[in-house]
């Protein structure tokens, strides 16, 4: 199967990125100047991502019938929001409330949601949505600007998608073409994700250059997975997939309990009911700088082994390993673990996430 | 890519370059570009002895865990210990900088067996 291309494609060979395979996509991994660098771009000023792998399912009709169906739907309450606004939501196996997706939802309008699963996810998400909903993934770049310059960084390139707020879309306007602009992201650090139509050809290169050419540092996958994990943020198919629910993950937030009846919520009930998640997500701050690895055994002192690793990196701000990882909900914070790494032991200390907090602006 | 004309290579990217009748062993401008951001390096013991072929030990980056293949037999004799704190100078100098360790060869005829710099450029350009 050949893998799908970005719109951006071009721009990122003619930047030196290394691609890799992500989700059936050909995207960048790192550029030049290399992922630490880049990550470090993204915690001190700006980076520029590509993320058109992201699914867009785009749901329009009438404004109450499109609402109630999003509402089923997904995990999250949009009552809690209105039109103009963004949340992040899951997708549950309605069996066991696992979490087949973790989503953003882009409330562009009353008659208008634009719906983004992970790359792999997208046809789940449509077949969720029963055929309202319409793929328009290739109908669009998403660009991510991130960092404490992120704002600044795209004032020169269009006031009005700067001036969005953080968890807002709104509507602008880029060489005369209508784009969309939401305050989210996916690195902990404050920022922008702008949707640029492929149409006409160039607009959304053009777009790139432009934020690029105004001080944002390209970066890749590999940053964005380091910058992720430093702000604790969950990876599907590492802390959210088969098995796990919104409750062990930590994020009962994203659990709509006020909601008559969504997807999932039975076997939630049922979680909650049973005295609540047997295990939770918890963060793990390694002795050295050796990145603890997804899968690998998490020990408590008297050898005792609390769960498993998730996900685990380097990470450039702390200079240590760090990870997230399933363990007992009873584990203190400062707890001292060992995490088997390959039969070597690595020296951790539990803590919550994020490893990283964001200076306030 | 560069490939120094005095070294000599394995097909598993390590590089080694007998110095007094010692071999330093590294690894190759090839491996460090496709490894990325190299974050943790994972070196013999002093005085450890290792097998041609065998583990030397491990090196991580942002994206991945490598495993280091012994060039030649023989006994490990020292380690580079600045690459502890400083393993990004594995990236920025894999010939000079980021050496990994000098081994006190067991078997002389190893070492003549490795690749020579356009045998390692062919298996690269592959």
């Amino acid at each position: 199967m050949s893998l799908r291309r970005s719109p951006l494609h071009s721009e990122h060979e003619a930047l030196g990125a290394k691609l890799v395979d992500f989700g059936g996509w050909e995207m960048p991994l790192a550029y030049r100047s290399g992922t630490i660098a880049e990550h470090l771009a993204c915690r001190h000023a700006a980076a520029a991502f590509d993320v058109s792998h992201l699914g867009t399912v785009r749901v329009t009709g009438d404004p109450a019938t499109i609402f109630e169906l999003l509402q089923r739907t997904l995990s999250n309450d949009l009552r809690k929001v209105g039109p103009g606004r963004a949340q992040y939501t899951h997708l549950l196996d309605p069996s066991d409330a696992s979490v087949l997706d973790d989503i953003i939802v882009w409330w562009v309008a009353a008659d208008r949601f634009d719906v983004m699963p992970n790359a792999s996810n997208t046809e789940r998400v449509l077949a969720a949505l029963d055929g309202a909903g319409a793929d328009v993934t290739a109908r669009r770049a998403v660009v991510a600007v991130q960092g404490p310059a992120a704002r600044e960084t795209v004032t020169r390139v269009s006031p009005g998608a700067a001036a969005v707020e953080r968890f807002h879309v709104t509507e602008f306007e880029f060489r005369g073409v209508a784009c969309l602009a939401a305050g989210t992201g996916y690195t902990g650090e404050d920022g922008l994700e702008c949707a640029i139509p492929t149409e006409p050809d160039g607009v959304a290169a053009e777009f790139w250059r432009a934020v690029v050419d105004a001080g944002a540092a390209p970066a890749g996958l590999g940053a964005r997975d380091t910058l992720r994990l430093e702000a604790g943020l969950p990876l599907h198919g590492h802390e959210l997939g088969p098995g796990i629910t919104p409750l062990q993950a930590g994020l009962g937030w994203v659990v709509g309990w006020d909601k008559e009846d969504f997807r999932g919520r039975e076997a939630l009930e049922r979680e909650r009911s049973s005295g609540g998640p047997h295990r939770l997500l918890g963060g793990l701050v390694a002795d050295s700088r050796r990145p603890p690895r997804a899968e690998s055994p998490i020990v408590d002192e008297s050898g005792t082994t609390l769960g498993e690793v998730t996900s685990g990196n380097f990470s450039p701000v702390l200079e240590r390993g760090i990870a997230l990882g399933f363990m007992p909900p009873g584990t203190r914070e400062g707890t001292r673990v060992r995490i088997d790494v390959r039969g070597t032991e690595l020296g951790a200390t539990t803590t919550r996430p994020p490893f990283h907090r964001p200076r306030t602006p | 890519m560069e490939i120094p004309s005095d070294l000599r290579y394995t097909a598993d990217h390590e590089w080694a370059k007998e110095d007094q009748g010692r071999v330093r062993v590294g690894l190759t401008d090839f491996a460090q570009d496709a490894l990325g951001d190299i974050v943790f390096v994972d070196l013999p013991a002093v005085g450890s002895e290792v097998a041609q072929g065998g583990p030397l030990g491990e090196v991580e980056s942002t994206k991945s865990v490598s495993q280091v293949y012994a060039p030649v037999s023989g006994r490990v004799v020292e380690v580079n210990e600045a690459l502890r704190d400083a393993p990004e100078d594995l990236n920025a100098e894999p010939y000079a900088k980021g050496w990994l360790c000098v081994i006190e060869p067991s078997e002389r005829a190893q070492f003549d067996d490795l690749l020579d710099a356009a045998g390692y450029r062919d298996l690269t350009e592959a």
